[in-house]
């Protein structure tokens, strides 16, 4: 695992050395494009952890883009045409998706059609209803420049001094959390990496996040959705190292039959895992579509495309059983810096399509050929 | 005699671990159907791999001679070329073709770049006539019968020009009719000079097809002679002879005790949910605690069906009742049936047993996370615990339990799924041919792990194809054919020839 992270690592830094220099005038550098890399980064990589849910037992979510666009479309609709507050609007958004999600899981486990099937399905109803949804117009979601929670998911940003504070807190806790582990180790006569390692890792962590802030404060501080990204990446890094239905969920992908005997209710676990997507896609939907400013026809086309990208650069296995959060984290990274810098060079959209996929391909083949 | 058209001498086959054929010869006549027979396990089915080519030349010490010439299979095709065809038990046809296009699979008479289908009908219905079989060649596979399925693997055998044919079992899920057709074609082939290898444990067929019996048992061919000089019994005792000797640290032999049963099954009838046919008839029986209740028969008899089935994870209640620990256990999924505190040891450890890519820890704690947790997470030092303590009691072989157990040996995997089914606390286990495919050692570890559970006042169901195993290990033994008991025995009463008459069907009374 941690050759893999290692790879990822140098991967990453190859790809942005080269932009770096490559870019006329630093750009790629710039405090203002590291904050707009960073909102790009959060939308795909929140909905590739969600992706990852549902990849790990074996699944695939090709509907996520349409839901994307749907629920954004809901939300903005029901906002802006029918007077909704924003909160309640972004809420009923919510639900539509978990619902929504709920009953493709079923249909998946339940009725045992392929996941891949349902959620193709999916893909092409999600994006028809998303159309009737906002009558194939663009639906703007801050009439008259007037700000609301549902804009301020990508317009608000930390205070400075808030922004120093947080990552404090966060770099407080992980050393108290890492010495504890380490003191319960120790009690319990389990060998520990030794403490220069350990010091070492937590330093390196603590200072590209001070860095992290630094850079954003220079522009206007810490993006919300940074802070959504971190508490889903944290909240699902929790659920599945650490719950017993993450557990679950990796049995299942590696060897359905045997978790099915080994006790695990298979069918509900997959189901949660979806509803939680569904949950993941409407909190991606709402930022993305408050991100573009309105709900247009094209939100989301070809972002779970994107997210099982990043899972896959990330070591996701697409058999299932194999994947984590901090591997995903860094293949989006990958895949954002690497849009967001050929953005940059002005490169032609047609290039940029075909240099995602060529890196997608590499960084699989990359995979089987280094092994497991 | 002439130069045997087959023959195998001395043949010698060691897989890590484990010796598979300790010393088989045989050889096959022109014109002969030569039966083998031996129990499950002794060894017949690795010497079809052998004769096919499965196993290449080379991996086994011996000869292999075809017509008085030594072969050297490097493959399949070097076996098929010297004219021999394998008759598999799971039959390779495809489904989705008609007969035949599977007659003419992989060697299509072609006409320029495309295939001949004019002639591949044409030739398919010669070959079928030719040997009696009445089938329509544009017949889609699907749509037959698994005894008609097994002609047309024959005569694509037969399209090959195989003088020889090895059949593994080939009557095993066929219709009494079916069968009597397939025998009547065998010996049609007979007189045309087409012998047969013939694997069965039905010794009704086997003597009234066979012209020579051979029997094998551990890994060796310990008896042969024309069916003609010997009978049934003989070719029973051959089958089963061996010693017990101490290999079965067995301690503990209650009979059903005073005590309240832990498991009572009453009239148990299931079907199979797929072909709809019932599969277990009026299954009765009790277990007490600490007792080991051994459950035999062959292969297809319904054992497995029977555990998986009682666990929730196979097959749908026609009727009866199942009590676990006094209380009613209606069929409800495994998850259910493991809370209650029956647990389950699959025969197929890899498919059933085991998440092979991860490690010891994850799997030996994956059935017990829900008691492991605090306040809905993981209690990651209580879980290192459990885990340490079954590590270290089950004593299984490897450097620490970060070890994905596909790494493992078979005995250590085996270990592992026991440590998972045990940390659940069950109050009944059922181990479906726990010592399948490991070696001696870890046999005998697991033997005491069986007798410290039943100390503890656990029950055991142990399934097994193995007598000696069943007979040394079980306190009562109750065997199975096709889904009917067909007999009881205590462990006093119990000798392998008894059972393994009761295993061919024969209702016994001890």
């Amino acid at each position: 695992m941690n050759n893999r992270l290692g790879a990822l690592l140098a991967a990453l830094l190859a790809v942005c050395l080269f932009f770096v220099f490559k870019v006329p005038g630093f750009g790629f550098v710039s405090a203002r494009n590291l904050s707009l890399l960073m909102v790009d980064f959060s939308i795909t990589a929140t909905l590739a952890i969600g992706m990852l849910l549902v990849i790990i037992p074996g699944h695939i979510d090709l509907s996520a883009g349409s839901g994307v666009g749907l629920i954004g479309g809901i939300s903005a609709v029901l906002m802006t045409n029918h007077g909704w507050p924003a909160g309640g609007a972004m809420l009923a958004g919510l639900g539509a998706a978990v619902v929504l999600w709920w009953a493709m899981g079923n249909l998946i486990v339940r009725e045992r059609i392929p996941a891949f099937i349902i959620t193709l399905g999916g893909l092409l109803v999600f994006r028809g209803l998303f159309w009737l949804v906002i009558e194939s117009h663009t639906v703007p979601i801050s009439v008259g420049g007037r700000s609301n929670l549902f804009a301020a998911l990508t317009t608000y940003y930390l205070p400075p001094i808030a922004g120093y504070v947080l990552a404090g807190v966060i770099v407080a806790v992980f050393v108290f959390v890492s010495l504890r582990v380490r003191a319960r180790r120790l009690q319990q006569g389990f060998a520990i990496t030794d403490d220069e390692h350990t010091f070492f890792r937590l330093f390196i962590a603590a200072q590209l996040l001070f860095l992290f802030v630094i850079i954003t404060n220079q522009f206007r501080g810490v993006p919300l959705p940074a802070l959504i990204l971190g508490t889903v990446a944290f909240s699902v890094w929790l659920l599945t190292q650490h719950t017993p239905w993450g557990r679950h969920l990796y049995a299942i992908g590696g060897n359905e039959e045997a978790a099915l005997i080994s006790g695990i209710p298979v069918e509900r676990v997959t189901i949660g895992a979806f509803s939680l997507m569904g949950a993941i896609v409407a909190l991606t939907g709402l930022m993305h579509t408050a991100y573009g400013g309105a709900s247009t026809t094209t939100v989301g086309e070809l972002m779970e495309l994107d997210a099982v990208a990043a899972c896959v650069i990330g070591g996701t296995s697409l058999k299932g059983g194999r994947g984590s959060v901090l591997g995903v984290l860094f293949g989006a990274l990958i895949m954002a810096c690497l849009i967001n810098g050929l953005t940059l060079m002005a490169v032609p959209p047609e290039i940029k399509y075909i240099a995602r996929g060529a890196v997608l391909i590499a960084a699989v083949w990359m995979d089987v050929k280094l092994g497991r | 005699m002439s130069a045997p058209l087959l023959a195998a001498k001395h043949i010698v086959k060691r897989f890590p671990g484990v010796v598979a054929l300790r010393d088989v010869s045989f050889d096959l006549q022109p014109g002969e159907i030569h039966a083998l027979c031996g129990e499950n396990g002794a060894g017949k089915s690795t010497l079809i791999k052998l004769l096919s080519g499965i196993h290449p030349f080379g991996n086994f010490e011996g000869e292999l001679q075809v017509e008085g010439q030594t072969v050297e299979f490097r493959g399949i095709a070097d076996a098929e070329r010297a004219g021999l065809a394998v008759i598999y038990q799971e039959l390779a046809l495809v489904d989705e073709l008609t007969v035949a296009e599977n007659i003419f699979l992989g060697a299509e008479p072609r006409r320029g770049w495309l295939i001949d289908w004019s002639r591949v009908r044409r030739e398919a219905r010669d070959l079928l006539d030719r040997f009696g079989v009445a089938l329509d060649p544009d017949t889609p596979c699907r749509q037959l019968g698994v005894g008609q399925k097994q002609l047309v693997e024959i005569v694509k055998a037969l399209r090959k020009n195989s003088r020889i044919l090895i059949l593994d079992e080939p009557t095993a899920a066929l219709s009494e009719h079916e069968v009597q057709v397939l025998l009547t074609i065998l010996r049609d082939l007979r007189s045309r000079g087409i012998a047969s290898v013939y694997i069965s444990h039905k010794l009704e067929e086997v003597f009234a097809l066979a012209d020579r019996i051979t029997v094998v048992r551990d890994g060796a061919t310990v008896f042969t002679a024309p069916a003609a000089e010997t009978n049934k019994a003989e070719i029973i005792r051959h089958m089963v002879g061996r010693e017990l000797g101490e290999l079965f640290p067995r301690r503990q032999h209650l009979g059903l005790g005073r005590r309240d049963p832990l498991l009572r099954v009453q009239n148990l009838s299931v079907a199979d949910p797929q072909t709809r046919q019932t599969r277990l008839t009026e299954i009765s029986f009790e277990v007490a605690p600490g007792e080991v209740l051994g459950i035999g028969g062959l292969m297809g008899a319904g054992r497995t069906e029977l555990l998986m089935h009682i666990f929730g994870a196979w097959g749908r209640r026609l009727s009866g009742r199942v009590e676990l620990a006094g209380a009613e256990l209606p069929p409800l999924p495994p998850a259910e049936v493991l809370r209650r505190g029956l647990a389950l040891v699959s025969e197929d450890r890899r498919r059933y047993g085991l998440i092979l890519d991860q490690s010891i820890a994850f799997n030996l704690s994956l059935s017990a996370l829900r008691s492991l947790t605090k306040a809905g997470f993981i209690d990651a030092s209580a879980e290192s615990d459990h885990n340490h303590d079954l590590f270290r009691s089950l004593r299984v072989k490897a450097p620490n339990m970060d070890v994905p157990v596909g790494k493992l040996s078979g005995g250590n995997q085996q270990k592992v799924v026991l440590g998972k089914a045990l940390m659940t606390g069950p109050k009944v286990v059922f181990l479906d041919e726990p010592t399948r495919g490991i070696d001696v050692g870890a046999k005998l570890e697991l033997y005491e792990l069986i007798n410290r559970l039943t100390d503890h006042g656990q029950a055991v169901v142990l399934v097994s194809s193995e007598l000696p195993e069943l007979i040394g290990m079980s306190d009562r033994i109750l065997m199975l054919h096709e889904g009917w008991i067909t007999g009881e025995f205590s462990r006093a009463e119990a000798t392998q020839e008894l059972l393994m008459q009761a295993a061919l069907g024969h209702h016994v009374e001890p």
